[in-house]
């Protein structure tokens, strides 16, 4: 079955086509057509501007995936959470093709896409088997595609990925650290479509606090990568900022503490001068330290605490790589699976939704009263800016 | 009324101390930079509200709405991060007027010096200024 994923909870205009055959994951084509360019000067997404640009380009981009695919079997939308004004324009582009082809249609939490997104990974990280041995191929994209047509078009390869509940079942429990500009929470996960969450931000994402640390630094926007790449040539112990809640027997986090921190030490340095770019690239490699040791040892803490077989990554913030490194090593000291997404999965996409539409969509056991794939969806499909995944 | 605030629970006492007296449709705004107790400040008087949610920073959605059960006059409170905003129109673009002012609800909106236009002339304002010590607020409320 081939599936029409859409997203457009925040800045990203996605659209994927998504083909489930065997019992192994395809995709067929992914576009994302990125507005982060034109809220850059804002220093943050611009709610009206960013729903304008969804009603411009979601045409363009669901046509460019569709290609020469008529109509596809069924169509997953992103429903929530996310921006309502940019959520809608999603929706209701699924509920007008859902209506005028007479397909089903299937909301989806943007968090549960970021939860899978690993699964569509290129290469093989980690030991989920194939789901037929020996049969596991790479086929490469051959679509050509018109990079001059759109110069903020995001293409990414062909993904093909072997998965059934058996594979995925080798996985579970997993805890699931979501990291984004919006979102920090841990998620236990015990089958597919139960998530129960066990820890969140009390305050600010930890996207976010990278996002005002660097605006506190005068480096732009988006602060994730900026911060990162000024941390890569600083000292990580220069600076002693403090781990919030490190200690605390719940896991949930806090980084509005943390973020405050980094301005005082700003204001008590900055009285004499500017800062030199060796002292800028130590503030953001002692930040970034302090976030990733809190979020990696609650994160391993909580797989403990709960039996887990192995800890998921997902969320834009997934994309950090020493968020990566310190997770990989401390997983491997544990004994835990360790699975992140590919960096083209990171960041917010269609794929992973169109991959959560098929979850939801497929099973309809009385444990999953939330699996509602039908060709009525779109009579009563609404966005929800503050959906829970649980 | 003017009170110095010396660490964070104090910042909550004086939170709770606000949420007592609300009767619903009162729109509260909250002035302060980065770092200087607002979100704990909408926490603490949530709390007193009877919400048992995590109430966490609506930076990115902009707006959250939360269901308040068991109080006698109101029944939802509105966070509102104007953080990101350059002016009050994006705020009537998420759907902020749906609730403003609502006899049953509270809306609280940080950064509200950035919204001016959209706050109903008896609108609350509450002050977190900086004080002497690091952690010292002077909360004008």
């Amino acid at each position: 079955m081939k599936i029409l994923g859409i997203e457009s909870s925040c800045d990203e205009t996605a659209a994927a086509l998504l083909e489930v055959k065997d019992g192994r994951f395809e995709v067929l084509n992914n576009v994302v057509w990125s507005q982060t360019e034109i809220h850059k000067k804002y220093g943050g997404v611009v709610p009206e501007v960013a729903a304008r640009q969804h009603v411009e380009s979601i045409n363009l981009v669901i046509e460019e995936v569709l290609g020469k695919v008529m109509k596809p079997d069924l169509i997953a939308v992103t429903k929530g959470p996310g921006l309502i004004t940019s959520l809608s324009v999603g929706v209701q582009a699924a509920k007008t093709l859902s209506y005028s082809w007479q397909i089903p249609l299937i909301g989806v939490n943007h968090l549960e896409g970021h939860l899978w997104s690993f699964l569509l990974n290129n290469k093989s990280q980690a030991p989920i088997s194939p789901a037929l041995p020996g049969q596991a191929k790479k086929v490469s994209n051959s679509k050509s595609q018109d990079k001059n047509k759109f110069v903020n078009w995001k293409l990414s390869p062909f993904a093909l990925r072997a998965s059934e509940d058996k594979e995925i079942g080798n996985c579970l429990p997993a805890v699931v650290l979501i990291v984004s500009g919006g979102h920090t929470e841990l998620v236990l996960v015990k089958e597919v479509g139960r998530y129960k969450l066990i820890g969140q931000t009390l305050d600010d994402a930890v996207g976010e606090a990278f996002d005002k640390v660097a605006k506190m630094l005068n480096l732009g926007y988006p602060g994730g990568p900026i911060v990162a790449h000024f941390a890569k040539s600083g000292n990580a112990e220069a600076i002693k900022f403090p781990r919030p809640m490190l200690k605390s027997d719940d896991f949930d986090f806090s980084f509005s503490g943390l973020k405050t921190a980094v301005k005082y030490h700003l204001q008590n340095m900055t009285q004499t001068g500017g800062l030199s770019r060796a002292y800028t690239n130590d503030i953001c490699a002692s930040f970034q330290q302090a976030v990733i040791e809190v979020l990696v040892d609650k994160t391993i803490r909580a797989a403990q605490k709960f039996k887990a077989k192995s800890i998921i990554l997902g969320g834009g913030v997934s994309a950090n790589e020493q968020l990566i490194k310190n997770l990989d090593l401390k997983t491997k000291e544990s004994e835990l699976d360790f699975y992140f997404p590919e960096k083209w999965l990171t960041g917010d996409n269609a794929a992973m939704i169109a991959l959560a539409g098929y979850f939801n969509a497929k099973k309809s056991s009385p444990l999953r009263p939330r699996s509602e794939a039908s060709k009525n969806t779109w009579k009563t499909l609404t966005a929800d800016a503050n959906l829970r995944l649980v | 009324m003017m009170r110095i605030s010396k660490n964070l629970t104090e910042t909550g006492q004086i939170a709770t101390e606000v949420a007592v007296n609300l009767k619903g449709g009162e729109v509260i705004g909250l002035v302060g930079e980065l770092g200087a107790g607002k979100t704990t400040f909408v926490q603490a008087l949530a709390d007193s509200l009877g919400i048992k949610e995590k109430v966490a920073s609506p930076t990115f959605v902009l707006m959250k709405v939360y269901s308040v059960i068991g109080h006698q006059s109101i029944s939802k409170l509105v966070h509102v991060d104007a953080y990101r905003l350059r002016d009050a129109e994006e705020l009537k673009n998420i759907g902020l007027l749906d609730y403003l002012g609502q006899p049953d609800t509270v809306t609280v909106i940080e950064w509200a010096n950035q919204v001016k236009d959209i706050l109903p002339p008896d609108s609350r304002m509450i002050t977190i200024s900086p004080g002497e010590g690091e952690n010292d607020r002077t909360i004008d409320f």
